[in-house]
């Protein structure tokens, strides 16, 4: 009782001096990190760093970064603590699998502004963030359709959580639309970030007759036994995978973090910080799909299309009709899903033959 | 000519047991301070971060005990059967056994309000959990003669994917986002908290008896006198009509119980819930703690502490001194790697010889 009322009037306290204190306003805002994986992934954890950066250069002197990289879920609490112990007071919790974590620690430390990139709910002082990959996802399968032989794609998958499964489904959804033949393979590596795991998993694809591989983890190493196998292609994640198989890359998903750190930043520093729910499309600048490449013109000319109009708000993943895998129907034709509905999405469509593990 | 040999010690002097691994320390500070000089941060600044920060207030305290509970409950276990020269290399497999067998307990009684009960039963069936599965090997190798390094081993990878399967499958909290875990426990089935503001958890006043009890046990009584003869004498011991056979299954037992007992409290105290990455490979670091403790309970208590301050100053350092996260993972390399240097030179003497002489 004690503990809770003593925070709260903590959490008041540092609220209101954020907002009205001009020396407050001075002091640099000392700005946290945690990485799931290392900075050195190439993907994911790569592109959170990139966004630091970005915030530190653009806002110079009024911020400080301290970053965290490569944390095990068990070890999130104990790193976050000492993160608001050090004095940071805006802390960005970049993995689905600290959610929970961050959840509890926010409550705990109702005096810091919490980010989780990626999340179900927002409070008081948490905001959740994530970028609406399932659009760069359709043009994966507008692209898989043009270039597979074989009318299958290998997914080298993560977890199957929501935002896993949904992009499965939109990366069907896409290739149907060119060719209702197209089926897909998928193999849970059970990890965001491990060379060795990613790497078999999309040899299993290949030897099961996949001749494109979407990846959802964050390591080139898919695409890299992509190139090696030769005649198979693939498409980057997080960053521009160009380099790690110049003959068998067709186009990465490249996130892009900065401009949402510098405004949250931003927001804490002129006191302005709101609890918001963001999840910016392609449209947001929060990613964009790298240059088409090993593309014949007429193939990149129509993915360009694709793009344009999910960038538009032309062409939406989510119409009905759409049918779960057993035959029951989710919405019919004409209705669209809502956020929350493809957030929660844990079913995979009609025609999707892959097992929920 | 002459070349340089390593010829085995008569005796190693007792004073030089005890100097070995503070000499590996040391070492490990002075590769420290070179690598930090050669990075451009300040070796003071840096070595204060990493050693003397985690320690240097209440919170900091309570971390450090809370990574070091694990590790050093397991190594005090290993420290048994290596005395007695079984090798059990698979702690990391009796932990996770462990955590299962507790945790099963918590998963089962979930939401139905279950008494107080619930947390000692967890307890022992973890300890019991970690004993059996730990008994496998010492089965294959008193009945088959199957090599335990190997067996023990193994069964590791029996124990990490056993779980990966029970938080992917049967036991996947229904409201978890497909994520791999259970639920999160509740309160009667976590380790209740020992002070406001920190995590300690009974764990540690847990570890610290059973340290007293090992070290008694070892010091002061038959069995102790047993483990340690069979190890070094197993003719004597022979002679003296210890069974050797017997006693590979007790210090299985115990070993497995301790890491089983670890398991369970890192699961109901710190973590909470069963996720595929619930050790970080505590039942491997536990080996090296054994053998930095000079395979002594009150030693590896010691060298427990001392790599849970490692661990948790690499993570001061990445959030002080903005370090990257590869400098922490060199130096435990290092020290372990002076650790093992140190004790071949306390184990052989180094010597000139002759070729003609040889």
């Amino acid at each position: 009782m004690t503990l809770s009322r003593r925070n709260i009037l903590l959490g008041g306290g540092a609220l209101g001096a954020a907002a009205a204190s001009p020396a407050q306003a001075q002091a640099p805002l000392n700005v946290g990190f945690i990485l799931i994986g290392p900075v050195g992934d190439f993907g994911w954890s790569t592109m959170h760093d990139q966004g630091r950066r970005r915030m530190l250069e653009v806002l110079g002197d009024r911020v400080r970064a301290t970053q965290v990289e490569a944390v095990a879920p068990p070890d999130f609490d104990r790193v976050a603590t000492q993160l608001v112990r050090t004095g940071s007071r805006l802390i960005f919790t970049t993995s689905f699998s600290y959610f929970q974590a961050t959840q509890r620690v926010a409550g705990q430390n109702p005096n810091v502004f919490w980010e989780s990139a990626t999340g179900t709910a927002t409070a008081r002082n948490l905001a959740i963030y994530n970028a609406r990959f399932y659009e760069g996802r359709y043009v994966q399968g507008v692209i898989a359709a043009r270039k597979s032989r074989s009318k299958t794609i290998g997914y080298v998958a993560s977890f199957p959580v929501p935002e896993v499964i949904h992009a499965i489904n939109t990366v069907m959804r896409g290739a149907w639309s060119v060719d209702p033949q197209m089926r897909i393979r998928v193999v849970w590596a059970g990890a965001w970030f491990n060379p060795g795991r990613e790497a078999d998993a999309a040899r299993a694809l290949i030897d099961q007759g996949c001749d494109v591989i979407c990846q959802h983890t964050d390591s080139p190493a898919p695409l890299q036994l992509a190139e090696q196998r030769g005649n198979v292609f693939g498409f980057g994640q997080a960053s521009d995978m160009t380099r790690f198989a110049p003959r068998a890359h067709l186009t990465s998903s490249v996130n892009n973090w900065g401009d949402y750190y510098v405004a949250r930043a931003r927001a804490v520093l002129d006191g302005s910080w709101q609890p918001t729910d963001t999840w910016g499309g392609l449209d947001s600048g929060m990613f964009r799909l790298a240059p088409f490449t090993n593309m014949t013109p007429e193939e990149a000319s129509e993915a360009e299309r694709i793009r344009d109009a999910l960038a538009a708000g032309t062409l939406h993943p989510f119409e009905g009709p759409i049918t779960r895998q057993d035959g029951t129907p989710v919405i019919p034709a004409g209705q669209r899903l809502t956020d929350d509905q493809i957030r929660a999405q844990n079913y995979f469509y009609q025609g999707i033959e892959v097992q929920m593990p | 000519m002459r070349r340089l040999v390593l010829e085995r010690r008569m005796e190693t002097p007792w004073a030089l047991t005890l100097a070995s691994p503070l000499l590996a320390v040391g070492l490990t500070l002075v590769s420290a301070v070179l690598v930090f000089l050669a990075m451009g941060r300040d070796p003071l600044e840096a070595l204060f971060v990493y050693f003397v920060m985690p320690v240097s207030d209440l919170w900091g305290l309570q971390e450090v005990a809370v990574k070091a509970t694990p590790l050093v409950l397991i190594a005090v276990g290993l420290a048994l059967c290596y005395r007695s020269n079984n090798w059990n290399i698979g702690a990391e497999g009796q932990f996770l056994m462990g955590a299962m067998a507790g945790g099963w307990l918590a998963v089962a009684t979930h939401g139905m309000g279950a008494g107080a009960w619930v947390l000692p039963a967890m307890l022992a069936m973890g300890a019991l959990g970690g004993a059996l599965f730990a008994l496998i090997p010492a089965l294959l190798k008193t009945r088959f003669g199957a090599n335990e390094i190997l067996t023990s081993l193994m069964l590791v990878y029996v124990a990490e994917l056993l779980l990966d399967w029970l938080v992917r499958g049967p036991w996947r909290d229904p409201q978890g986002f497909n994520m791999p875990q259970t639920v999160v426990f509740a309160p009667e089935a976590t380790i209740p908290l020992l002070m406001e503001g920190g995590r300690l958890n009974l764990g540690t006043p847990i570890m610290l008896l059973v340290v007293v009890l090992v070290a008694l046990m070892v010091a002061r009584t038959l069995k102790g006198f047993e483990i340690t003869l069979v190890g070094e004498a197993p003719r004597a011991a022979r002679f003296a009509g210890f069974d050797a056979k017997r006693l590979t299954w007790t210090v299985f037992a115990i070993a497995g119980g301790l890491a089983g007992l670890a398991g369970v409290l890192e699961a109901a105290g710190t973590v909470r819930m069963l996720q595929p990455g619930l050790s970080p490979g505590y039942g491997f670091t536990a080996i090296i703690v054994a053998f930095l403790g000079r395979l002594n309970p009150v030693g590896c208590l010691v060298a427990g502490v001392f790599l849970a301050i490692t661990f948790i100053g690499g993570e001061n350092a990445q959030i002080m001194m903005q370090m990257p996260l590869d400098v922490t993972r060199v130096f435990q390399g290092l020290l372990l790697f002076y650790v093992l240097g140190c004790d071949t030179l306390l184990l052989y003497r180094v010597r000139w010889v002759r070729r003609a002489e040889a």
